[in-house]
């Protein structure tokens, strides 16, 4: 029980810590005015290619797909901040404090699921509307819980990428947004899964946001309730596997660097 | 029981395309609990491969350490709750958060009970003077204040070891003045201090023991007065245009090492105070007339006084 | 002035190879080409297979040109030699340009990339029928490009929170740029607002290059990216000598 109240501790002081850091860089002017308009317009220009084609369900097709993806595309940029820890000195001494890096870094970050999260909301319930694809309000509210269920397990992937970004520091920025244009392609957002060859459908059933955003159109167009959380139930157990793979991903990376001596002090 | 114990520590790093570079070779320290003990030794000489191992971010190749009683390799949770780290630079810190926010989340990752941590972060705010910026980004403060809240942080889990790896490199003269005041505070309190350091003066001042270290060995572990005698014993005069039979009168002379000719240069090694003196007699004498003493370095004079290598070896 | 212009280019070079977050956007063009193309293959449209190629690489070019002038201006200011930069007795100016346009000037092999992904991945043949006006569009392109990114390297000097504004110039100008869907279907109200928007003339134009009719009006739409990029290197410039002003007058700057 204490190891689990002092994790909770740390998370709590990490994902405040977290909070700081994003009151630290936006403001409420300048997030809503360039950072979520920059997001609407990147909802709106698929919505457009929608158009461009021709075709109501695809524009609602990419509206919905697009919007879920706001979420994971901004989720990812874990890896960019997990980096940050490196280029601040301050792994050493997360290493040598007694608290487990995984749980630290698991908490750090999480200023962009709330930042996600917030912007998939207000892209899929007031700009949705606002590109002529009519949603039903109901479903569309009880999507959001189903959003963040989506953003923590594309959060662990992350966290997966990024434990690998903090090995090849020069490519940080490379390694997440490799991660985020992966997602837009591969899980459904813009084409369905079903679009690809069979080798990539694998590939697409263990990445994150595949089930949750399959849920999300079902649950949309008023499939049954067990159907739609049989889909988000696949959504958490792929997270749950991610989870699993960044902890270990962490540990590795505490423990060959303490073999090979590639944690640097000071500076 | 002793804060750190090591014992034929060696630390090897393999290098790609080039053979291993040894770090640490057989080293053996004991600080003892409630001493401050300096670590003396110039760039290279394993000083923080040393602190990394202590503070358990890098594994020994073989041998042990221990910190206040623990296995940095078998007992890694315990010495992590027990020592502290602090080290010199700008780095180590979140910038854009606050000293206050910093703390506290350190202290939560040092697993201190809530109520525990707050108390302890007001009271090391305030203790090293960083209350009245608390609230501010750390962006903002000067070195010196960055340095403190290194300290700190350092202290916000009650190490009862504490390693300082180089705390005052790059501080303004007064900072680093108010630095070692704190040192002296802390060492008051019975913390246990490693501190290393390339600054003799700084050792001086601090230390209990020092020990000396270079390419990786420890070369003795001694009072720090006594070290700074050695520094004010040994001296070197130069000299330009002196002849063989004037060279060979100077090496004669009580108190000079060595007599040696570099191009149409000479160089007098002198290892006892006073006969520096008597030797530029002789030389201003014979009419030479280009003359310069100077001191030789730290390290020049650790081989010199433990070795029987002459100073002009290096 | 030709000297320095050629000297900071060689510099960028030196700086890319270390560096290869500056060319992310090339690596990460294929997967962008591919989403879009996955679409227009999606919905039956291969002969929108063009428009993927071409938006794809125009996103690429300008959010190539965005980063470079802001991460310019940021390590500057992160090593503290910018006001030193600033302050050398060389067009700030010209330094910049050579520096951003080496990295345009690669971007647009992009296009190249895109158009070898559509044929591999989907098996579509780009067709080009007039070459030679693609690459001279290309060129002008390129030309208002680097002024743009100009007037983006002074602002990102002056704001104090750059990385912001770094971030929020991406999508909003690849809508009002027309890069992959032309501005003719952005509602009426905003398309006087992109007419001023170097990028949707260009992307325009490109796009009618791939076409098999011939492009009209070209000589006038060629004049326009051109003006349009001679006004932003002149607004690059003015604020360049707002920027030194206040140098000189209180030694720093930015805000920060």
């Amino acid at each position: 029980m204490t190891v689990l109240r002092n994790n909770a501790r740390v998370l709590r002081y990490a994902f405040t810590s977290a909070m700081a850091d994003m009151r630290a860089t936006y403001t409420w002017k300048s997030w809503t005015f360039a950072w979520l308009a920059r997001i609407l317009c990147q909802v709106t220009l698929f919505a457009l290619i929608g158009k461009l084609l021709g075709s109501p369900e695809q524009v609602e097709y990419l509206v919905v797909g697009n919007s879920v993806f706001i979420v994971a595309d901004i989720v990812m940029m874990v890896c960019a901040t997990t980096a940050w820890e490196r280029l601040a000195g301050t792994l050493p001494l997360l290493v040598s404090c007694p608290s487990t890096p995984f749980v630290v870094f698991a908490g750090r970050s999480v200023q962009w699921l709330v930042d996600g999260l917030a912007c998939s909301t207000v892209s899929l319930l007031l700009l949705a509307p606002v590109l002529g694809v009519s949603l039903p309000l109901g479903a569309a509210l009880t999507a959001v819980p189903m959003i963040a269920v989506i953003s923590v397990s594309v959060y662990f992937f992350g966290l997966t990428l990024a434990g690998l970004a903090l090995r090849v520091m020069k490519a940080r920025n490379l390694v997440g947004r490799l991660g985020s244009i992966g997602l837009m392609v591969l899980t459904g957002v813009q084409v369905p899964v079903t679009f690809w060859p069979v080798p990539v459908q694998y590939m697409s059933n263990v990445l994150p946001l595949t089930h949750g955003l399959h849920a999300v159109r079902e649950h949309l167009h008023g499939a049954p309730l067990p159907r739609v959380l049989a889909l988000l139930s696949l959504e958490v157990a792929v997270g749950t596997a991610w989870t699993v793979i960044a902890f270990f991903t962490y540990r590795r990376l505490v423990n060959s660097g303490r073999h090979d001596g590639t944690i640097e002090f000071g500076g | 029981m002793t804060a750190v114990e090591v014992r034929h520590l060696r630390r090897t790093y393999t290098r790609r395309k080039k053979e291993p570079r040894t770090a640490l070779d057989d080293l053996n320290l004991v600080v003892e609990t409630g001493e401050v003990h300096g670590l003396l030794g110039p760039n290279g000489a394993g000083k923080t491969t040393l602190c990394k191992i202590l503070s358990t971010v890098l594994l020994p190749t073989s041998g042990t350490a221990r910190v206040d009683g623990f296995d940095v390799v078998e007992q890694t949770d315990e010495v992590r709750r027990a020592v502290g780290i602090v080290f010199g630079g700008e780095r180590g810190l979140y910038t854009r958060l606050t000293a206050r926010q910093n703390l506290l989340y350190w202290s939560a990752l040092y697993r201190q009970p809530t109520k525990v941590g707050r108390k302890r972060v007001e009271e090391l705010l305030e203790r090293l003077g960083l209350q009245e910026r608390a609230d501010e980004p750390v962006e903002t403060f000067s070195r010196g204040m960055k340095q403190r809240l290194h300290l700190a942080r350092g202290l916000v889990g009650t190490p009862r070891v504490l390693i300082l790896d180089e705390p005052t490199v790059g501080m303004d003269p007064v900072a680093a003045r108010d630095f070692r005041a704190l040192v002296v505070e802390l060492r008051g309190e019975g913390h246990s201090i490693l501190l290393t350091t390339h600054d003799m003066a700084e050792a001086e001042e601090l230390c209990d023991r020092v020990s000396l270290m270079d390419g990786g060995r420890l070369i003795a572990t001694e009072d720090p007065k006594t070290i700074g005698s050695w520094l004010s014993r040994f001296e070197r005069v130069r000299a330009e245009g002196v002849s063989p039979e004037l060279a060979a009168r100077l090496r004669d002379l009580p108190g000079v090492a060595a007599v040696e000719s570099r191009g149409d240069q000479i160089v007098v090694e002198v290892e006892e105070a006073g006969a520096t003196g008597e030797a530029l007699r002789l030389l201003v004498e014979a009419g030479v007339t280009s003359l310069a003493t100077t001191r030789p370095t730290l390290e020049e004079v650790y081989l010199q006084a433990i070795g029987d290598r002459g100073l002009g070896v290096r | 002035m030709i000297a320095l212009f050629w000297a900071s280019v060689r510099f960028q070079l030196q700086v890319l190879r270390r560096s290869p977050d500056y060319l992310m956007a090339v690596v990460t063009i294929p997967l962008l080409a591919i989403a879009f193309l996955a679409i227009m293959k999606n919905a039956g449209r291969a002969d929108l297979a063009p428009y993927a190629v071409l938006g794809s690489t125009l996103m690429t070019v300008w959010a190539t040109a965005l980063f470079v002038s802001g991460e310019l201006i940021e390590s500057e200011r992160t090593q503290g030699t910018l006001e030193g930069v600033l302050a050398a007795p060389v067009q700030y100016q010209v330094l910049v340009l050579g520096r951003i346009s080496i990295v345009t000037v690669l971007s647009f092999f992009g296009l190249a990339e895109s158009i070898v992904v559509a044929w591999l991945v989907f098996g579509y043949l780009i067709a080009v029928p007039h070459l030679g006006l693609l690459l001279l569009t290309l060129l002008c392109t390129a030309f208002a490009m680097v002024g743009t990114a100009s007037i983006m390297a002074g602002l990102f000097v002056l704001a104090r929170s750059a990385r912001i504004f770094q971030n929020s110039l991406s999508y909003p100008f690849y809508v009002l740029g027309g890069t992959v869907v032309p501005i003719a279907l952005l509602p009426g109200w905003l398309q006087p607002v992109s007419k001023i928007v170097f990028l949707s003339w260009a992307s325009d134009l490109l796009r009618d290059c791939l076409a098999p009719t011939p492009p009209r009006d070209v000589l006038f739409r060629l004049t326009m990216i051109l003006v349009l990029g001679a006004v932003a290197f002149a607004i690059g410039h003015l604020l360049t000598k707002k920027i030194l002003r206040r140098v000189r007058q209180t030694g720093s700057a930015g805000y920060a």
